[in-house]
C-alpha cells in the first residue's frame, strides 16, 4: 500500500467540501488498495451505492475518472465548465457527429451539471418493463419507498411561483391557449438563487447534487473517494470479481500512477457509455453488454419573441408539457429551458453572416423548448481497441415522434406569441406562422448531419431483465456470467424513460445496493 | 445553390471515421480561454499565432470576417476588438494531438474545397459575396460538407461570443453569484435514517 492509501475516516461530516484523494496527492508510481466494495464512478448511481453500502458498515472505495472540483471553484461560464466538468470536454458525440452526448466527468458525475429536473419513473414505463423484460418486482408501489427516500434526501419539491422564470411563464401561456396540460417541474434544489447557471455546476450548493449530498454522507461513514482515477478493467478469477485496475491521470493528462484495487465486489457506475466499455475491455458479460443504448435524442427549439425574455435569467427549468407523454399520445415531453450565449451559438442555424449576427443580437428575445422522446434502444456502445464509439442514429421508427415533438414545440411557441421559430437543422429553416409548420418541418429528413440533436440522458447499455438472451444484468443488477459484479447506473434501464432519469437512477442504485451481498 | 454534385477533390484523406471524429472539434470549440489581441505580427501586418500555421490563421480570419460582420451592427469587431482567432489559437493549443490533426485537415480542405466550382480559387481569395455563397453551399451540401461547416461555424461563433466584451451588446449578465453575493449553503445535512 502506498503513501496515500491511508483510510480517510471522517467521523464528522465537513460543513463544506469533501475529502478526496487527487492525483496531486499521489507520489508513488503504483497504488495497491483494497476494499470490501469498489465503486467505479461517483455520479448518480455511484454516490447512492457508496452511501447505502458504507452506512451498512462496508469498507467502500469510490474511483472517479474526473477531477474533484469544489463548488466554490465553479465559474458560471459554460464554455469553461465544458472543459473542466464534462466528458470529452463537452465534445462526446455519436460516430456520425450529429448527436452530442453530454455527460458529467467530475466528482459527482452528471448530477453536478444537470438541470435538477426530478421525475419518478412513469407508471407506463414500469408496465413496459413487466411486459417486455419480465421485471415484475418493479411497480410504482414497490419502488415508492425508494422514490420517497431519495426525494426526501435531495429536497425534491415542486417549483414555487418565483421559480417560474419569464420563459416558462410565456410558454405556459402558449400551452394553455392550446388546451395542453402544463405543469411546474419538481427539482432537487434548496432555496434556488435563480442564477440560471445550473449546467456549469451550482456555486452555492443549492443544487442537491451528489457532490454535496450522498458523497459527503458516504465519506462520513468511512467511504474513501479517489478522483483523477480512470478504471480500465475489472479483474476476475474463477468467474468471480477480485478487483479493478486503472490509471491515475492528472488534469494535464499526465499519467501519474497505476492503480490496482483488490475487492470481492465491484459496482459499475461509470454511466451508460463508460460502464459497457469497461466491461468489454475486461471481456466480461454476455453479448448484450453495450447494446440497447438509448439516449432521449433532444432538440432545443428556440424562438424569437417581440418582448424581451432574457432566457438566462431565473431558474433554468420551470415547466413542462405532459400532454403527449404516453406513447399512445405521441411519446414525447416538452420542457421549457433557459440557456446562455454559448448554447445559442450552437443550437440553431438561422443563416450565415448578417442573419446570424442579427439572430444573436436578438438573444434577449429568445426562449426555448427542449423535446424529449421515448426512443427505442437502437444504439450500441463499442470499445474499438483504442477508443470508444457511440453508434447511434435516429431510427426511422423514432423519426416520426421526433418530428411530432418538433411540430408541437413550434406550435406552442407560436401560440405563446413567438415571431419566428428556428428549426434545429444544419440549414437555415424557420417558421413564422401556424399554416407553415407542416410544410417547413416536413423538409427535414432523417439523414446524418441534418438535424442538430443533443442527448443529456444516455441509458440502457447493460439493461436488466429476466431473459439472459436479451439482457446484460439480472433483475437485481448482477452482471450475467460473473459473480460479484453489479451495475448500478443508467446502463441498467431496460427501456428509455421518456422523462429525465436521475431520480430513477438514484432509486435503482439504492435498490441494487440493498441487494449487494 | 447546392453543390451536392461537386467532385470530392480534396476529400480523399478524410476517411469517414476520421472525419466523424472531427465532431469532437465542436466540443473543443467551446473550451478556449479568452485571449487578447496582442501578439507578434508579420511585416505585412498579419498576426502570428503559436498554435496555428500562417495558412490556418488566414483561413480562420477570413472565415470570421465572412461569418461575423459584427461592426455593421455596432458590435465589437470580430477581428479587431474581440480576438476570435486568438481564442481559437488557444483552443488549438489545448487540443489532444489527434483532434489537432483533424482540425488541420478540416481547415486544409475548407481552404481548397472551392476550387472546383469557384474558378479554382481558394477560399481566402474569394470576394465577400463568393465566400458567403461558398459557405452556404457547404451548409446545404453533402454529409461531409455539412459536418465540416457546422464545426467551423460553431468554433468561430462561440469563440467570439464567449468573450465578455460581446455581452453588453446582448444584455447578457454572465456570472452572477459573486455580484449578487449569494450565500453558500455547504453540504446538505446527513439524513437521519
Ligand atoms: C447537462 C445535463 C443535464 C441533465 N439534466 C437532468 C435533469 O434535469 N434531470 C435529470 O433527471 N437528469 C438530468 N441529466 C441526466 C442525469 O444527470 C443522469 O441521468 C444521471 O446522472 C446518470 O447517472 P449515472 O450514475 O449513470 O452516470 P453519471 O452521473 O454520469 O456518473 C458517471 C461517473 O462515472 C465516471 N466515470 C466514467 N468512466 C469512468 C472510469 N473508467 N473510471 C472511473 N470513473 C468513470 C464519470 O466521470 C462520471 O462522474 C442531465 C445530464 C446532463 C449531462
Amino acid at each position: 500500500m502506498s503513501d496515500t492509501a491511508d483510510r480517510i475516516d471522517t467521523v464528522e461530516m465537513p460543513r463544506e467540501g469533501l475529502a478526496v484523494v487527487q492525483a496531486s496527492d499521489i507520489s508513488s508510481e503504483r497504488l495497491e488498495l483494497s476494499a470490501d466494495v469498489v465503486i467505479i464512478g461517483s455520479g448518480a448511481g455511484g454516490a447512492v451505492s457508496a452511501y447505502e453500502l458504507a452506512r451498512r458498515g462496508l469498507d467502500v472505495l469510490v474511483l472517479e475518472a474526473g477531477p474533484y472540483v469544489p463548488s466554490k471553484d465553479f465559474t458560471e461560464d459554460f464554455t469553461e465548465s465544458l472543459e473542466t466538468l464534462y466528458e470529452d470536454h463537452g465534445g462526446q458525440a455519436n460516430t456520425d457527429g450529429d448527436l452530442l452526448v453530454l455527460q458529467g466527468r467530475c466528482v459527482g458525475g452528471s448530477t453536478v451539471v444537470n438541470g435538477c429536473v426530478s421525475f419518478r419513473t412513469p407508471d407506463f414505463i414500469f408496465e413496459e418493463w413487466h411486459r417486455d423484460y419480465g421485471l415484475t418486482d418493479f411497480t410504482p408501489e414497490s419502488m415508492a419507498p425508494y422514490f420517497e427516500r431519495v426525494e426526501r434526501n435531495l429536497s425534491i419539491q415542486e417549483n414555487r411561483p418565483h421559480e417560474i422564470a419569464r420563459h416558462s411563464m410565456v410558454l405556459s401561456e402558449g400551452a394553455r391557449k392550446l388546451g395542453w396540460s402544463v405543469k411546474p417541474f419538481k427539482r432537487n434544489i434548496r432555496e434556488c438563487a435563480l442564477t440560471g447557471h445550473c449546467l456549469s455546476g451550482c456555486k452555492t450548493e443549492r443544487k442537491q447534487s451528489m457532490l454535496v449530498t450522498y458523497l459527503p454522507w458516504a465519506a462520513a461513514h468511512g467511504a474513501r473517494i479517489h478522483s483523477d482515477t480512470r478504471v480500465d478493467k475489472v479483474l476476475t478469477e474463477n468467474g468471480r470479481a477480485v478487483g479493478v485496475e486503472g490509471r491515475v491521470v492528472d488534469r494535464t493528462g499526465r499519467h501519474v500512477a497505476d492503480i490496482r484495487v483488490t475487492a470481492p465486489r465491484v459496482i459499475m457506475a461509470a454511466g451508460a457509455v463508460q460502464t459497457p466499455v469497461i466491461l468489454q475491455r475486461s471481456g466480461l458479460g454476455n453479448d448484450q453488454v453495450g447494446r440497447n443504448f438509448a439516449c432521449h435524442p433532444s432538440f432545443y427549439v428556440g424562438a424569437r419573441y417581440p418582448q424581451p425574455i432574457h432566457p438566462w435569467r431565473g431558474a433554468m427549468l420551470g415547466v413542462y408539457v405532459d400532454e403527449f407523454m404516453h406513447p399512445d399520445k405521441g411519446g414525447f415531453v416538452l420542457e421549457v429551458g433557459g440557456l446562455g450565449i454559448a448554447e445559442l451559438c450552437m443550437i440553431n442555424e438561422p443563416g450565415t453572416g448578417k442573419p446570424f449576427v442579427e439572430y444573436m443580437q436578438n438573444a434577449p428575445h429568445m426562449a426555448g423548448i427542449v423535446t424529449l422522446i421515448h426512443d427505442h434502444n437502437v444504439g450500441e456502445i463499442r470499445w474499438q481497441g483504442d477508443h470508444k464509439a457511440i453508434h447511434y442514429q435516429l431510427s426511422d421508427k423514432d423519426f416520426p415522434s421526433m418530428m411530432a415533438s418538433l411540430k408541437a414545440a413550434v406550435r406552442m411557441h407560436l401560440a405563446a406569441g413567438a415571431e419566428e421559430v428556428f428549426l434545429p437543422s444544419s440549414e437555415a429553416l424557420s417558421v413564422t406562422r401556424e399554416a407553415d409548420i407542416d410544410r417547413q418541418v416536413d423538409k427535414l429528413v432523417n439523414k446524418p448531419q441534418h438535424l442538430r440533436m443533443v442527448s443529456y440522458h444516455p441509458q440502457g447499455s447493460c439493461r436488466m431483465g429476466t431473459d439472459p438472451a436479451h439482457s446484460a444484468c439480472d433483475p437485481q443488477g448482477r452482471l450475467r456470467g460473473v459473480e460479484g459484479v453489479y451495475v448500478a447506473d443508467a446502463s441498467l434501464l431496460p427501456s428509455s424513460l421518456i422523462v429525465n432519469p436521475q431520480v430513477t437512477v438514484y432509486a435503482l442504485a439504492n435498490y441494487v445496493a440493498d441487494r449487494v451481498t | 445553390m447546392n453543390n451536392n454534385n461537386l467532385p470530392t477533390a480534396g476529400l480523399e484523406p478524410l476517411t469517414r471515421r476520421g472525419f466523424l471524429r472531427a465532431a469532437t472539434l465542436t466540443g473543443m470549440a467551446l473550451t478556449a480561454g479568452c485571449a487578447s489581441l496582442g501578439g507578434r505580427r508579420t511585416p505585412n501586418g498579419e498576426a502570428v499565432y503559436a498554435h496555428l500555421s500562417e495558412e490556418e490563421a488566414r483561413v480562420l480570419t477570413r472565415l470570421t470576417e465572412i461569418l461575423l460582420p459584427t461592426e455593421q451592427f455596432g458590435l465589437p469587431s470580430s477581428t479587431g476588438e474581440v480576438p476570435t482567432v486568438a481564442n481559437i489559437n488557444d483552443m488549438a493549443g489545448d487540443m489532444a494531438p489527434q483532434t489537432r490533426d483533424l482540425m488541420a485537415m478540416v481547415l486544409w480542405i475548407f481552404e481548397r474545397r472551392p476550387m472546383a466550382s469557384f474558378r479554382f480559387s481558394r477560399f481566402t481569395r474569394l470576394d465577400d459575396e463568393e465566400a458567403l455563397r461558398y459557405v452556404r453551399a457547404m451548409q446545404s451540401g453533402t454529409f461531409f460538407e455539412r459536418g465540416l461547416m457546422t464545426t467551423l461555424h460553431t468554433a468561430v461563433c462561440v469563440n467570439y461570443w464567449r468573450d465578455s466584451r460581446t455581452w453588453p451588446g446582448l444584455d447578457y449578465h454572465g456570472p452572477v453569484t459573486g455580484i449578487w453575493g449569494v450565500r453558500r449553503l455547504g453540504n446538505a445535512p446527513m439524513p437521519t435514517a
